[in-house]
C-alpha cells in the first residue's frame, strides 16, 4: 500500500492547493481544499442546484440535469455532459445533511441502462477557517464494476482533450495577433 | 461478471487487512508474524488472509509449515488508477467551484469592495478603488 500511496501523491506536480491521500484510512480518497468564501456560501453552492450546475464537473462540462433534494433520504440526480458530447448520468441519495457543516451521500454512476457501475460514499465537511472554508471530501468506494475504470478514464479524456483543444486554439489566436 | 475491482475494494475495506498489506509492503511474512500486532485469534487472522488471497492482493507460499505471505501489486494498481481518475475529477471540480464562489461573492458583495480577481465581472456595480 505505501508504494501505491507514494505513487499517487507524487504523480501530480502543481496541484498542491488540494491535499490528497489515498488508502491510508477507512477512506479510499481524502481531499482537502480551502475556499476563500464563508462557510454558508460554500454549503449553499453544494446544495442549491442553481449553484451546483455551475461548477460540478471539470471545466467544459455542463450539467443539463441537476436535481437535488438536500435532506436526509433526499435524492440527487446529475447528468454531466462532457465537451465531446458524452453524457455521464449519476444518481444518489443523501444520508446526512447538517447545514452548514456536513453532507453525506451515496453517488452512483449509471450505465446506459440506468444500472449503477459504482457506488461511492461521499462525505463533505465544511469547516470555518477564519474568513475561509476548509472543505474535506472523503470518498469510499462501496461497489465498483469492471466498467468503472473505463468510465472514469473516458470522462477524464473527455475533458483533457477539450482542454488541449482550448490550448491549441489559444496558441493560434496568439499567433494571429 | 464477478469483477476484480469490487473484490479488491471489498478486501481493502477492512482496517486489519489494510494493516496486513502495509506490513507486507516491507517484505514477506509468516502468519504468526502478521498476527503479532493484532489482538486477534489465529483463525481470525487466517480469515482476513483468505479474503486478501481471494482478491489476489497476496500470495502464499506452498511450503507446508511456514507459508509466507507476500504482497501482489496488480489489483492495487487497478485501485490506484481508479482513485487517481476520481481525484482528478474532483480537483477539476474544485477549481471551478473556487472560481464560481468568487463570482458569487463579487455579485453579492459589491458593497464590501472585497478582493481583486483576475476575472472582474463587468456587470458588478461597485465602486472599486483599484
Amino acid at each position: 500500500m505505501s508504494a501505491q500511496n507514494a505513487k499517487i501523491s507524487a504523480g501530480t506536480p502543481g496541484t498542491e492547493k488540494t491535499a490528497a491521500t489515498v488508502g491510508s484510512s477507512q477512506w479510499d480518497l481524502v481531499m482537502t481544499r480551502v475556499f476563500d468564501a464563508p462557510r454558508e456560501l460554500v454549503f449553499r453552492a453544494w446544495t442549491d442546484t442553481r449553484h451546483v450546475a455551475h461548477w460540478w464537473g471539470p471545466k467544459g462540462f455542463t450539467n443539463p440535469v441537476c436535481e437535488m433534494d438536500a435532506r436526509a433520504g433526499g435524492a440527487l440526480r446529475i447528468h454531466m455532459r462532457a465537451p465531446d458530447g458524452m453524457v455521464y448520468p449519476m444518481k444518489g441519495v443523501f444520508q446526512e445533511v447538517v447545514e452548514p457543516q456536513r453532507l453525506v451521500f451515496v453517488a452512483s454512476a449509471l450505465d446506459a441502462n440506468d444500472n449503477s457501475m459504482f457506488d461511492v460514499l461521499t462525505t463533505v465537511t465544511f469547516a470555518e477557517q477564519h474568513e475561509k472554508t476548509k472543505l474535506t471530501l472523503q470518498l469510499r468506494v462501496i461497489k465498483a464494476t469492471a466498467m468503472a475504470p473505463q468510465y472514469l478514464k473516458g470522462m477524464e479524456m473527455g475533458w483533457t482533450q477539450s482542454l488541449d483543444k482550448l490550448g491549441d486554439h489559444l496558441a493560434k489566436m496568439e499567433h494571429q495577433r | 461478471m464477478q469483477d476484480r475491482l469490487s473484490t479488491t475494494f471489498g478486501a481493502l475495506a477492512d482496517p486489519t487487512r489494510r494493516a496486513i498489506l502495509t506490513r507486507l509492503a516491507s517484505g514477506e511474512a509468516s502468519v504468526t508474524e502478521l498476527a503479532g500486532p493484532f489482538a486477534m485469534s489465529m483463525p481470525a487472522i487466517s480469515k482476513h488472509l483468505k479474503v486478501l488471497e481471494r482478491a489476489g492482493l497476496i500470495a502464499r507460499g506452498r511450503e507446508a509449515q511456514w507459508r509466507p505471505c507476500r504482497l501482489r501489486a496488480g489489483p492495487l494498481q487497478d485501485v490506484a488508477g481508479w482513485v487517481e481518475h476520481y481525484r482528478r475529477f474532483w480537483e477539476a471540480s474544485f477549481d471551478r467551484l473556487d472560481e464560481y464562489l468568487q463570482e458569487l461573492r463579487e455579485q453579492s458583495s459589491g458593497r464590501s469592495d472585497s478582493r481583486k480577481r483576475k476575472k472582474e465581472k463587468t456587470h458588478v456595480r461597485s465602486k472599486r478603488k483599484d
